[in-house]
């Protein structure tokens, strides 16, 4: 079996502030991780691995050079082998562009059997290239997966739902994408598997080494088109009232019935 | 194989910080810190190799290690110093005690220790320090007499105490200094032999977490392959030779410790408002409180790396070089650490914030691995040699290297600090001939002097690298108006405390001196200081940001 995990380097954006006056994010000082939904994806294919004997493991990124280090970590963390999308054409792509480049190097890669991307990068929140790389490729697709296994040809995965989850079924192959448990924490990687993942096979393919047309790629080929980038005003702050328990209970029948939401 | 690249560097880098966000975190530190105790657990966790694995950067690939290079290793134990100096501090010592099997050992020794290190998570100690026998080991009393078997030498007899020993009461093994019959001799022993004892952990000023205890030695016998290097009188020469290259790791602890204290209070600042503003844009907080310190660091890391790529690049020795080095950024980051207590204010003196106990641990940096004192005698010593071989030319060498580099590069402040080294060259001369080395007090503060000009001079040269090195984290102007502030400060030093050397330990006047010093052309160049120093307090501020 192989999987392709799709991964993306992203600001740590726990720590990027956005300039008030431009609007835009400073990056100055904002070290670059891997995105957590694609490390928990990682995760997630390398236990499939561990049950599957003879799984290879790549993991697919696309971006400037200096990405080299989340492909690295995920080689470091157990993937068998990396490789990178890197080439001026693709600078400036949206959602679309990125999913129809990583389709073309998925097309290259050859046969894949499971697709796994987290379910959105946390710089742009988009949630929109794992699916639109399953539509590029006519491949059926689960998404906010929390937890997929596959047993023979069959994938198995828990599907968040509004309000619970639904345990979906589906024939290899197929794309699913991530979410992760609110408390969870990234795997790191011994200093050993950190050394030996240098010597593990990466390869670095440019636009024309996936054949893919320019036209489609970097800004040219983006549909979206940004108006503009600003921070959302504050959240007002919210009343408090202070009283007995009776004199707050009135209050609060008082401000319901002025907000229409008990008949007066 | 090839050595560790950038990447793998880094993702270690990371990796050693995702640890420490989880299992180190403030409260569980400070909790030690007050229990004096020695969190072992944790150190086996970082030598477990399935974990971390963290020791394995010093040990050399054939025997299972990663082989780091000093850069790497550099990088690591700056990081493991901006996370607890106690917890780095007993990493370090296994660094130490594993260097003298490195530089000494026979390739069965290394083999057989080396790979036992590697793999089952022992701690190590390195006891060289005595009573009596410190920097000066010329008093060493530890004994190492000849077990004779049939006429045949099959073991040592040791006798003898340690002092100030780190992991001295935790090691799994130690590397001991004791006088052989044919000389000081490093000999390895396990804590499991019979004699052996360590007595109670230091009550320490800082660096709690770090086991240091006094060790005795009662008629202990290690077999005669125990003997590193299996040849007797060894012991000092093998000390010597890593010195440049421990002491740029204290150097690196001195880094690391500095710059957590200092972006403690740099995020303060930006968020105590008094009289209408943060306290990050008020001058008198931040040009006397931060700026300098941001500066004198990343000068000591320009000065660092220049030393650490050297010792890369195959050179040996670098004693004076890693002097230098430890001196400078130890004295820096205790200076830091100092003022991000004032800098923090009430909270500042309190165990609730961390500036309090990183201005305890730091001080040690100071201290061990030869204290601050003897490096500057170390420094005044190496280049004084220097000195007399180039009939004087030394610094006016360097100081034409920088004029050069003023040329291609007029914006990093090379002119001032070839001013600066000019002086140092003069003030140096006037001694030779003043005969002024025979006072102590002399030699010592040029051991001081020079390492100011020599942290400029790196500085100037990092800053005016086409790519600066991405570990400074700055942009190419805060890198070069920093370069300039130092080249001032440093060349008015170095020209003025000069100049108020010679002339206190001379019985004449040293008019001809202070007219060769370019006083007047140093001063002009302090033009543009203030701005400089806005410059780098508001882009530390962007750097620095509070959470």
């Amino acid at each position: 079996m192989r999987i392709v995990v799709c991964i993306k380097q992203v600001p740590d954006s726990t720590r990027v502030k956005v300039d008030p006056q431009t609007g835009t994010l400073v990056r100055a000082g904002v070290p670059s991780i891997l995105n957590p939904y694609d490390h928990y994806a990682l995760e997630r294919a390398l236990e499939i691995k561990k049950h599957h004997a003879g799984t290879e493991l790549v993991v697919l990124s696309m971006g400037p050079p200096q990405a080299v280090s989340v492909v690295r970590l995920a080689l470091a963390l157990g993937a068998d082998k990396g490789i990178l999308l890197s080439d001026r054409a693709f600078a400036g792509s949206d959602t679309w562009a990125t999913s129809y480049a990583l389709s073309m190097a998925l097309k290259k890669i050859g046969k894949v059997d499971l697709i796994l991307c987290g379910q959105m990068a946390i710089d742009g929140d988009t949630a929109q290239t794992g699916p639109a790389v399953a539509q590029q490729l006519h491949m059926p697709q689960i998404t906010f997966c929390d937890t997929v296994s596959v047993s023979g040809r069959k994938l198995t995965a828990k599907q968040y739902i509004d309000g619970g989850y639904q345990v979906v079924e589906a024939m290899l192959p197929v794309l699913c994408t991530m979410t992760m448990p609110h408390d969870y924490k990234p795997a790191f990687p011994a200093f050993l598997n950190i050394m030996a993942a240098q010597d593990k096979p990466f390869e670095t393919w440019t636009a024309q080494d996936i054949g893919a047309d320019t036209a489609y790629l970097g800004l040219e080929g983006s549909p979206t088109r940004v108006d503009r980038i600003f921070a959302p005003p504050p959240r007002e702050k919210g009343q408090v009232f202070e009283g007995s328990a009776a004199e707050l209970a009135e209050r609060m029948l008082e401000i319901l019935r002025q907000e229409n939401v008990l008949k007066p | 194989m090839a050595n560790l690249d950038t990447v793998s560097r880094e993702l270690m880098l990371d990796s050693l910080k995702e640890y420490a966000k989880r299992r180190l975190p403030f409260d569980f530190l400070r909790e030690n810190d007050e229990k004096n105790r020695f969190p072992e657990e944790i150190l086996r966790e970082m030598y477990d190799i399935n974990v971390m694995g963290i020791h394995l950067l010093l040990i050399p690939r054939e025997y299972g290690g990663l082989g780091g290079s000093t850069f790497d290793i550099y990088r690591v134990c700056e990081a493991l110093a901006r996370i607890d100096l106690g917890v780095a501090t007993s990493v370090f010592a296994t660094f130490l005690g594993t260097d003298p099997l490195k530089v000494g050992g026979t390739e069965a020794q290394k083999k057989h220790w080396m790979s036992r290190i590697a793999n089952e998570k022992l701690l190590v100690a390195y006891a060289a320090t005595e009573a009596d026998a410190g920097s000066d080991l010329v008093n060493l009393r530890t004994r190492a007499e000849h077990v004779i078997k049939n006429g045949k030498l099959v073991g040592y007899k040791i006798n003898g105490n340690k002092q100030w020993i780190s992991n001295g009461g935790v090691a799994d093994i130690l590397t001991v200094l004791a006088l052989a019959p044919g000389g000081p001799s490093w000999f390895i022993v396990e804590k499991t032999a019979d004699g052996f004892s360590a007595n109670k952990h230091e009550d320490k000023h800082g660096i709690r977490l770090s086991n240091t205890a006094g060790l005795c030695f009662d008629d202990i016998i290690v077999p005669a392959d125990h003997l590193i290097g299996e040849a007797e009188g060894q012991g000092l020469s093998q000390a010597q030779a890593v010195f440049g290259y421990t002491r740029l790791m204290v150097a690196a602890f001195g880094l690391g410790a500095g710059w957590e204290a200092l972006e403690t209070a740099i995020r303060y600042s930006q968020q105590r408002i008094q009289a209408g503003g943060p306290l990050s844009e008020k001058q008198g907080y931040t040009h006397k409180l931060i700026v300098p310190h941001a500066v004198r660091l990343t000068a000591s890391r320009a000065f660092i790396e220049y030393v650490a790529n050297r010792l890369d690049g195959g050179e040996h020795g670098l004693q004076t070089e890693g002097a230098i080095g430890k001196y400078y950024a130890t004295e820096s980051g205790n200076k830091a650490a100092e003022d991000a207590i004032q800098a923090l204010g009430g909270y500042g003196y309190t165990r609730d914030f961390s500036p309090e106990k990183i201005k305890r641990d730091v001080k040690i940096t100071c201290i061990y691995e030869g204290t601050n004192e003897i490096m500057e005698m170390t420094i005044c010593r190496g280049r004084w040699q220097e000195h007399l071989k180039s009939r004087g030319r030394f610094y006016v060498d360097m100081a034409a290297e920088m004029d050069a580099l003023h040329a291609a590069t007029p914006d990093v402040g090379a002119e001032v600090a070839a001013c600066g080294l000019r002086a140092l060259a003069k003030v140096l001369e006037e001694c030779r001939v003043q005969k002024l080395t025979r006072h102590q007090h002399v030699m010592f503060s040029l051991g001081s002097l020079i390492a100011e000009a020599e942290t400029a001079a790196a500085l100037c040269k990092a800053a005016s690298e086409k790519n600066i090195s991405p570990t400074h984290r700055f942009d190419r102007d805060t890198m070069r108006a920093m370069s300039r502030v130092h080249a001032r400060e440093t060349a008015f030093n170095v020209a003025t405390r000069g100049l108020k050397l010679v002339s206190g330990s001379v019985t004449e006047g040293v008019g001809a001196l202070a007219e060769g010093m370019e006083l007047p052309k140093i001063e002009a160049r302090q033009h543009g200081n203030t701005e400089d120093m806005d410059f780098i307090a508001s882009k530390l501020n962007e750097y620095c940001k509070a959470k």
